[in-house]
């Protein structure tokens, strides 16, 4: 095979039967006729609507994190808090692992997976040969399920209730940004499909050998 | 033969980070010619390090329910928490919603995960025919809901952070939490550990064809 960076067969995750690469038009995919898995997606927008949305998604995930979260105002005594808060909490109280975990699924795994991806987008868009790409593109798929941020949200929402009842709970400006950030990650997430990405790196890659 | 053409058949592997075909190679490591990432033709030990990882997840299910997962005190007197006297105390509170939905998140989704994986394994090592298109979806459910279950753990840091007024009201984190954000990870772990193309493997083997 001389082109074995592109193959005319595609193999269904799930349950491995071949189908032929198919050809999707913007908006559509194609499933798998025994077991239903996606098979292939052609997101609408090519690659100007996702970089923006992650754009937008870095840009309010900095906000989220900049500015007081939430605050309790209890006879006159306010505590707030940050989205960061949650995790040194937890490291305050001597629980140094699990304020880890808060702390790389809430603030560090959302902000490194939304700027690897917005660099691969534009790496992709670009043409260029940035470095790591290649890593980076790969790393991306695993490190996605293990961003929290929208399992926080409701986390937020069950706090805000039972804390309503007790005291004054306070919103801060960074919820609004927090709020919009998790609207964005959704569209932003499905704008992408990582196949596409790395037929669009390898296509760049084989350009870059043959001149 | 009448049934559908499959990848393993053609001694040919989807890579599982970048999702290229490759042919595979008579003996030694293959790496994937367009990302670099070993190719297998499955998830290598899928079966064993999902029973390992699940085994874990359901002896820390334990600690997680019992030990309290946080402590309340207010204006002096305090008692510790565990997942389900949390739950009482928003039903008992008139909240019955977010009871639900914590009830839910916390108890019921950690224990169908675990029955789900071990019901997979099993049909898997039994070399099940049955209902392979059930199963298959069953997993993904699994795989999907799984990082839900994380509520709690997130609810229990907030509240920490958020109720630390001295002499009148703290919360503090307790065991309970790390025991049981440990069984999310691991279930976690579990079901992507678990290939679900073993499901449909010994199918076609034995001529079956549904």
């Amino acid at each position: 095979m001389n082109n074995a960076l592109q193959s005319p067969w595609v193999a269904c995750h799930d349950c491995d039967t071949l189908y032929p690469a198919p050809s999707l038009a913007p908006g559509t995919l194609a499933r798998c006729r025994h077991c239903g898995a996606v098979l292939a997606r052609n997101p609408k927008g090519g690659l100007s609507r996702p970089i923006a949305l992650h754009l937008a998604a870095l840009i309010l995930l900095i906000l989220a994190n900049a500015f007081p979260f939430l605050a309790l105002d209890l006879q006159g005594r306010q505590q707030g808090t940050t989205l960061s808060g949650a995790s040194l909490a937890l490291f305050d109280a001597g629980m140094e692992w699990l304020g880890l975990v808060v702390f790389l699924t809430t603030v560090l795994l959302p902000f490194v997976y939304t700027a690897s991806t917005l660099y691969v987008l534009i790496g992709v868009r670009q043409k260029a040969d940035l470095p790591g790409l290649t890593r980076l593109l790969s790393w991306l798929s695993h490190l996605r399920p293990w961003g929290m941020l929208d399992v926080f949200m409701l986390g937020v929402l069950v706090s805000f209730v039972k804390l309503n009842s007790l005291a004054n709970v306070i919103v801060g400006p960074a919820l609004y940004a927090y709020t919009g950030l998790i609207l964005v990650s959704a569209v932003a997430t499905t704008s992408i499909e990582p196949e596409r990405l790395w037929t669009a790196l390898s296509g760049t890659a084989r350009r870059r050998r043959s001149s | 033969m009448n049934h559908p053409l499959r990848a393993c058949e053609l001694g040919m592997a989807r890579c599982h980070t970048c999702g290229l075909l490759a042919r595979m190679p008579q003996q030694g490591n293959a790496l994937c010619p367009r990302c670099q990432s070993r190719l297998h033709l499955r998830r290598p030990n899928s079966v064993s390090t999902t029973w390992a990882l699940w085994l874990a997840a359901a002896i820390l299910y334990l600690p997680a329910n019992l030990l309290p997962v946080m402590t309340v005190v207010y204006l002096g007197a305090g008692q510790p928490d565990t997942i389900m006297s949390g739950i009482i105390y928003l039903f008992l509170n008139g909240n019955w919603p977010l009871a639900l939905i914590v009830f839910v998140a916390s108890m019921v989704i950690p224990i169908l995960k675990l029955l789900a994986l071990a019901y997979l394994l099993v049909s898997v090592q039994r070399e099940s025919a049955w209902r392979k298109r059930q199963r298959t979806l069953l997993y993904r459910i699994t795989e999907l809901i799984g990082r839900w279950s994380m509520v709690d753990v997130f609810v229990v840091a907030l509240l920490a952070a958020l109720v630390q007024l001295d002499a009148f009201a703290t919360i503090s984190p307790g065991l309970g939490a790390s025991a049981f954000a440990a069984v999310v990870i691991l279930t976690m772990l579990a079901a992507m550990s678990f290939d679900p193309r073993l499901i449909w493997d010994h199918t076609f083997a034995r001529g079956n064809n549904t």
